[in-house]
């Protein structure tokens, strides 16, 4: 048996974290931080290159005054906040149904996940292909006499309420939320609704008392990532959306790959308002959360 | 995060901003001519033994299975087996690539560059030109040039660029109205009886989204026929083609702006939206969401038809009034690290084996650059045999029909103010 | 007992046991609503003159097949491409985030909550937000346009889902196993390969299935970092999203959904039950 000094034993133990976390801690500082900087100091119209030697607000200035900016942006949140509450409660649905053991359990939880590993550039075509006003089920619709013209078809692709859209990412998050719904639940287990059932708690109190309570912090961490993802992501909003106003990271996109050099420091600006704004939603979200899960 | 400590991050940031502070190395605005590179001087004979045993990596636009065939395995195959030069086919945008050489040339990468040869023409080989990315000089040594007819003012300005020897010309492209005969049995011959058509029946008809290429050429030929009324008595549409003049451009643009506005709610979904690509409104026709398609690709019609993908009722053609067209190039950015081979692949698209091939509706349907008057019999006689599909104009009527392409000043501005005066309404 | 015993009997003698229709309703419709989007493109990828309003295209062929393996699509060697990428991402993510995990899911120390969030911090500012900052750099550096580079910037979006779901599986690790091992004599390199990996592996396995199948799936960061040069399958799939031929887009679609589906194969079962994915839901 040995004694060793609390002072040197934390200071070993310091230095083992430290050495732990380094690399995780310079690879996201370096570049992600070291990103998030260089995109802000070109925000500034800070381009030598090209004679710019002055930093200054101008590209901000372009951005906030666009027409299109704050359309897009309001489109974007709807896109974002739509399908994380939709993805969310059907999630929760899902990995309810998918929670007990059943005959044909494993077949279906893998089919559950397989959705996980298509990207979501597939889901776009997919939902492209059944969703369009010429698609699958317009098709079937067709040849059922229900309509007679593509045009009869409601308008899901391409179309003002970013419907197309809001059903890629439903299409594709419910199996990420769910998986993670289910992980916690099974890691739970059963015993507090098993005393909640017997101390006479029916089914809907059960299930909003103890279970919901339970999964609720998974909810929201899951969720917190689906809501950053689809407010940050390009490609769906891109196939799958109106010419006009465009999603920001549309937007943003469009401006770096602008043939004028002087668009450039205006993408750089739209993508530090994406990364504050998106920063922003999430914290109050995550703050306000908190707040529910622990008074619950 | 006492581990890195505030000194550990300091030392990051202020190495990130000597970074930024380094790009700073600097070329003039000039193109690079071949007198300084390492061609300077060389034959074709020197420049062919030069690129042997060497990659050459093209990039160029990869939606179409048939063209990306044609070039891979037809313009791979030869420059493999005569100048033993790989090829390598990167697909990716013109306007994508030109970005890329400029990112090389913020960075100072003037050797060694990614990207030996573009698929590119009008705006962006403006952009390639105006910030000095361009490699020039070198397209009189191209033997197969021989065959082009130097005079040929579509082929001596892009879009109003001068070409100045910076890029070689591969094809040509015209306008021509895809219309499915099924839903439109007698289409309308010119612009007004398009847009009159279009308002009988709602739907039928759409454009992309400016600033696709495609859709910015449907609104030129509405801009084109405003102009034919405006200036009825000067020349119409020929007035426009000189340099950007605002006191000509403003009453056409204010009348084009005010027909395309009455047209929306006649358009697909009410203009509510409009396709972003043209590829999209390829598809909308394609699956007869609507019934007519706008295309510069006069001789692809039949492949789609071919392929399955366009209806069998598919016709194409031209407006009495004329279409536009304009022709396509490939050139070589300043900094390719393989420049030799660049010209011998941008030589090959050219040869007369290379057009012919192109020329086949089975392997692609483009249009040829060379000159049939430079041709020898023998190679007129085999363009003449070229088969024609039933769905497309004959190349006397699209000759008959060609309009001349506006200067990209022009371009811009009427993309620009579309968007304003046309989307955003 | 007897009375639970009764119970499920009554439930049995029920005629209709509607409770477990629904349950079954319920299944079938998530089962179509999932599977629903990747019906018409498998139809497509074999479709000739598909037109509307017909339900089933008019004849098949397999020319996008045909075309999806030949050279000229370039699909074989994107794929190669593709998993090289994920699979190198995957393996440096295991690297740098199993011990970033178990510092956060084994240790108490101060600033743990801003380390947290500073791992975090990709998964709550969008990629999009820092790559264009980061194109600047990577250009200057001669790592853009490069297999390099692009696996660099996947780290970022990877690591976060790494670190966390091991961050989950450490935090119910007992290291008292580790000293016994050392105390009998294994050297850290052994007590690392024989005690602490062994038993964590349930969650390097879903950790790596989430970063492999985000480097996968990629697109912009791609794009914008490997300029192109860097022919990955989103971007060749992207290619022909744009354009009218929807045959090859369903076959291009369904190599580029394969490899995914294999690899789920192979860890579906660590998906299941008390998995480490529970670790994501932890932030």
């Amino acid at each position: 048996m040995r004694f060793p000094s609390p002072q040197t034993d934390r200071g070993r133990q310091n230095l083992r974290i430290a050495l732990l976390l380094t690399p995780a801690i310079s690879l996201i500082i370096l570049l992600f931080m070291g990103g998030l900087l260089m995109g802000f100091i070109r925000s500034l119209n800070y381009f030598p290159l090209i004679g710019l030697n002055e930093p200054n607000l101008e590209a901000y200035r372009l951005v906030f005054t666009d027409r299109e900016f704050f359309a897009s942006f309001l489109l974007t949140f709807h896109i974002a906040f739509t399908s994380t509450v939709i993805a969310s409660i059907l999630a929760v649905g899902a990995a309810l149904l998918l929670r007990p053991t059943f005959r044909g359990k494993k077949i279906i939880s893998f089919f559950f996940q397989m959705n996980l590993t298509f990207p979501h550039l597939v889901g776009a075509i997919g939902i492209l292909f059944l969703f369009s006003q010429s698609g699958f089920l317009a098709r079937i619709l067709t040849n059922a006499d229900v309509i007679s013209r593509p045009s009869e078809f409601p308008a899901l692709i391409y179309d003002r309420y970013a419907i197309g859209i809001i059903l890629q990412y439903i299409w594709k998050e419910i199996p990420f939320i769910g998986v993670i719904v289910l992980a916690v639940l099974q890691s739970v287990g059963e015993d507090y609704e098993a005393v909640a059932q017997s101390l006479g708690a029916n089914r809907w109190q059960r299930f909003r008392y103890v279970t919901l309570p339970l999964i609720m912090p998974g909810v929201l961490s899951a969720s917190v990532i689906v809501f950053a993802f689809t407010f940050g992501a390009y490609e769906i909003p891109f196939l799958l959306g109106r010419s006009y106003p465009a999603a920001l990271p549309v937007l943003a996109v469009r401006s770096y790959t602008d043939v004028d050099l002087a668009a450039k420091p205006q993408a750089m600006a739209m993508a530090m308002v994406i990364a504050v704004l998106a920063t922003m939603m999430i914290l109050a979200y995550m703050n306000l959360t908190r707040r529910y899960v622990r008074s619950s | 995060m006492s581990f890195l400590g505030k000194k550990g991050i300091t030392l990051c940031l202020i190495s990130l901003f000597v970074l930024v502070g380094a790009v700073g190395a600097q070329d003039g605005p000039a193109n690079r001519q071949i007198e300084d590179s390492e061609l300077a001087g060389m034959s074709w004979d020197e420049i062919v033994a030069a690129a042997d045993g060497s990659e050459v990596n093209w990039f160029m636009w990869g939606g179409s299975d048939r063209i990306n065939r044609f070039v891979l395995e037809f313009i791979g195959g030869i420059l493999q087996d005569e100048y033993n030069v790989t090829l390598n086919q990167v697909h990716s945008g013109a306007a994508d690539t030109v970005q890329l050489v400029l990112g090389e040339k913020e960075a100072g990468v003037d050797e060694g560059g990614a990207v030996d040869l573009i698929w590119i023409n009008g705006e962006n080989f403006r952009t390639l030109k105006q910030g000095g990315l361009a490699f020039c000089g070198y397209t009189d040594l191209l033997p197969a040039m021989a065959n082009v007819n130097p005079d040929d003012q579509t082929i001596l300005n892009d879009f109003g660029t001068p070409v100045d020897g910076c890029e070689v010309p591969w094809g040509r492209a015209q306008v021509v109205i895809v219309v499915n005969t099924d839903f439109v049995p007698e289409p309308p011959v010119d612009m007004d009886a398009l847009l009159e058509y279009a308002c009988e029946n709602p739907g039928s008809l759409t454009y992309p989204a400016l600033p696709d290429f495609t859709g910015s050429v449907f609104v030129r030929h509405v801009f084109y026929n405003e102009a034919d009324k405006i200036y009825a008595d000067e020349g119409g549409h020929r007035k426009l083609l000189g340099p950007f003049d605002e006191e000509v451009y403003a009453p056409v643009a204010e009348a084009t702006w005010a027909t395309l506005n009455e047209l929306e709610p006649c358009l697909w979904r009410s203009g509510e939206t409009y396709p972003a690509e043209s590829t999209v409104h390829e598809q909308l026709y394609a699956n007869t969401e609507v019934q007519f398609f706008i295309t510069y690709g006069a001789l692809g019609v039949g492949g789609n038809i071919d392929n399955g993908i366009f209806p069998p009722s598919t016709d194409s053609y031209v407006l009495e009034s004329g279409t536009i067209g304009n022709v396509h190039f490939t050139a070589i950015p300043y900094n390719a690290s393989n420049k030799a081979a660049a010209m011998i692949l941008a030589n090959t698209l050219l040869s007369f084996r290379g057009q012919l091939q192109a020329a086949n509706p089975d392997v692609w349907g483009s249009m040829s650059v060379l000159d049939p008057s430079l041709l020898t019999d023998e190679e007129r006689a085999a363009f003449d045999e070229v088969p024609r599909h039933p769905a497309h104009a004959t190349p006397a009527e699209l000759a008959a029909a060609a309009l001349p392409e506006l200067l990209a000043t022009w371009l811009v501005r009427i993309e620009e103010d579309w968007r304003t005066n046309v989307l955003e309404q | 007992m007897a009375s639970i015993q009764s119970a499920t009997q009554l439930r049995e003698k029920l005629p209709f046991n509607w409770g477990s229709l629904l349950r079954w309703l319920g299944i079938a419709m998530l089962l179509l609503w999932l599977i629903a989007p990747m019906i018409p493109l498998f139809i497509w990828s074999i479709a000739y003159r598909w037109f509307f309003p017909n339900i089933l295209p008019a004849s098949y062929n397999m020319r996008a097949w045909e075309y999806a393996f030949s050279p000229a699509a370039g699909a074989l060697e994107s794929l190669y491409i593709t998993t090289y990428i994920a699979v190198v991402v995957t393996l440096l993510s295991i690297l740098v985030g199993v011990p970033a995990g178990r510092a956060l899911g084994l240790h108490r120390f101060r600033g743990k909550r801003i380390i947290e969030l500073l791992i975090l911090s990709p998964t709550i500012i969008p990629s999009l937000a820092v790559i264009l900052g980061i194109h600047v750099v990577f250009i200057r550096l001669g790592i853009a346009n490069s297999v390099l580079g692009v696996i660099l910037v996947h780290l970022i979006p990877g690591l976060p889902y790494m670190t966390l779901v091991m961050a989950g599986v450490f935090a119910n690790y007992d290291p008292q196993f580790e000293e016994q091992a050392r105390s009998l004599g294994a050297g850290p390199i052994a007590t690392i390969w024989y005690v602490m990996i062994p038993t964590v592996m349930p969650g390097i396995i879903v950790g790596g299935l989430f970063t492999f199948l985000i480097s996968w799936a990629q697109y912009i960061t791609t794009l914008i970092i490997g300029g192109g040069r860097v022919q990955t399958l989103p971007l060749k799939l992207f290619n022909f999203v744009s354009s009218t031929d929807y045959p090859v887009t369903g076959a291009l679609g369904i190599i580029f959904i394969a490899p995914g589906v294999l690899v789920l194969l192979l860890t579906s079962r660590y998906l299941t039950g008390r998995s480490a994915v529970g670790g994501i839901g932890n932030i």
